[in-house]
């Protein structure tokens, strides 16, 4: 790739970038499906971006919630809706705002630095030496950490969710009294499966690029201390593009499926 | 007298068994041809050094013959079996029987000694008895003089002890053929002249082929039992390296005028 990097400008580049997308993610698929599945380090993975990422969606669903809440407040004083603040709330943090917000904070802290770890690891020849040792780079450093993002970030989305509703529920409690369980039951009360399911299913895809990019761009990071810098930066900002690529699709796709 | 002839025609045959034929090789990058047409032969049990300028194409060779990257013309056979043709199953095989020693020991810095170790009894040689992979990692690490450095991460170890665990490493799984990329590059001469050592003394005891890039004189003198001179992607010379001290080449001149 490196020999044909020199040749190609424009949108020579982009195809060919793509068609080494295209072979990169059947490396990765038929890599999958190949024995010798690597579980210790698909689990350490899980626990490296999953557990360690906890704090900072934490924090930042939390604060969420209570921003929101602060802001819709004096709309919804204006027009007398005050009650409505429990369900718009629940209704826009579990659709849009969570699913968005969590994958654009993974996509900053997981995907630069699976950019990072693998550009570095290909700088040092580390990859080419696991490669010429005969072991399989893509099943040990590919398949594993794809695989757990994609699954951790739907998980870190449902954290994410229930600790922004519990920022809103102290927001709302810093001007107006309302008991837990009132608060629970309006949020709950509004929420039906429609509003749950797409919005689960498309941070699953969401995961999926955010540990997709990360791996191709640290993967096919060119030989220099430099290339490590871009790597990460280029995995977030192709990462959070396609956030935002796959959630108008979803939004397409919902609306067709499940608000005629 | 038949049966006699055949022996002594087979015993002719071990000692000058070529196990690596190079013949016309190229390769280019964008413009620059690095590689114009490299001719080598490496006999079973032989010590190849390959001496030549920064740059001049010394690793891409070796990076040719395992594999790593995919020559523009020209033939590579390893054990007789073309390189080039070879499936990805077929060169995963061929890998098994080549130890290949980065510049930079490329140690899989997430891991400690023992795992960086481990790693190729596991992966490639799917060993699962543990006393087993204990006695093969306290058998390398005796052999690099490094037995204490077991739980060590490669971030504390030094450059020579990198090179010497990296060594251990590409021992581990008993390669018949060993590739050193360029073993002694920043390390002070008392270093330099150690890991030499332990090249020659290694390749006496697991009685490995091996191919030596360097422009270290030192580790030329010391490890070789034939030198090749590269300049401008071609082999411009070859003997021994006390043959090649009297040449009268004017570029091996030119590398051999500060030896005594």
């Amino acid at each position: 790739m490196a020999e044909q990097e020199l040749e190609l400008t424009g949108w020579r580049k982009w195809f060919a970038e793509v068609g080494d997308q295209c072979v990169f993610f059947t490396r990765f698929f038929r890599n999958i499906f190949k024995g010798g599945f690597e579980w210790s380090e698909f689990i350490r993975q899980c626990y490296e971006i999953g557990y360690r990422s906890m704090m900072l969606v934490g924090i930042t669903s939390f604060i969420m919630g209570a921003v929101l809440i602060l802001q819709l407040r004096p709309s919804l004083e204006s027009f007398g809706q005050v009650g409505m603040l429990p369900k718009t709330l629940s209704v826009s943090l579990i659709r849009e705002i969570g699913p968005v917000i969590t994958a654009l904070i993974c996509a900053g802290k997981i995907s630069s630095s699976i950019g990072a770890e693998l550009g570095s690891m290909k700088v040092t020849e580390q990859i080419d030496a696991m490669e010429v040792s005969g072991a399989n780079p893509v099943q040990y450093l590919v398949v594993t950490r794809i695989l757990a993002v994609t699954l951790m970030v739907p998980l870190l989305t449902v954290i994410g969710d229930v600790i922004g509703l519990a920022g809103g529920f102290l927001a709302l409690n810093i001007k107006d009294s309302v008991s837990y369980t009132l608060y629970l039951h309006k949020c709950v009360a509004s929420i039906d499966f429609s509003d749950f399911l797409p919005a689960f299913v498309k941070t699953i895809f969401f995961g999926f690029a955010i540990g997709f990019v990360g791996c191709y761009k640290g993967f096919n990071s060119n030989k220099g201390t430099e290339s490590v810098g871009l790597a990460a930066n280029s995995a977030v900002v192709t990462a959070s593009l396609w956030i935002f690529v796959i959630d108008a699709i979803a939004l397409q796709v919902t609306s067709i499926l499940f608000y005629k | 007298m038949e049966a006699v002839k055949e022996k002594k025609e087979a015993t002719t045959k071990t000692k000058k068994e070529a196990i690596i034929v190079i013949k016309g090789l190229k390769k280019s990058f964008g413009k620059k041809n690095v590689l114009k047409d490299i001719n080598l032969e490496v006999d079973r049990g032989e010590n190849v050094v390959v001496l030549g300028k920064s740059g001049e194409g010394k690793s891409v060779t070796i990076e040719c013959i395992v594999g790593l990257l995919t020559p523009d013309g020209g033939s590579i056979k390893v054990f007789g079996d073309e390189v080039t043709d070879m499936n990805d199953n077929q060169l995963k095989e061929l890998r098994m029987k080549i130890g290949f020693l980065f510049q930079s020991g490329a140690l899989f810095d997430s891991m400690t000694v023992r795992e960086n170790l481990e790693f190729p009894l596991t992966r490639v040689l799917k060993m699962k008895n543990q006393q087993e992979i204990d006695e093969r990692v306290n058998e390398v690490l005796e052999g690099v003089g490094l037995v204490d450095a077991i739980d060590k991460m490669p971030s504390d170890l030094s450059g020579g002890m990198r090179k010497r665990i990296g060594l251990a490493r590409t021992l581990i799984i008993k390669p018949e053929i060993m590739l050193y990329d360029e073993p002694t590059t920043g390390l002070d001469p008392i270093t330099s002249r150690e890991i030499s050592e332990l090249i020659l003394n290694m390749q006496k005891k697991y009685k490995t082929t091996s191919i030596i890039i360097t422009h270290d004189m030192e580790c030329a003198r010391i490890t070789s039992d034939r030198v090749v001179i590269m300049d401008s992607g071609e082999y411009i010379a070859e003997g021994t390296f006390e043959s090649l001290q009297k040449s009268k080449n004017e570029i091996a001149r030119e590398f051999f005028k500060d030896i005594s």
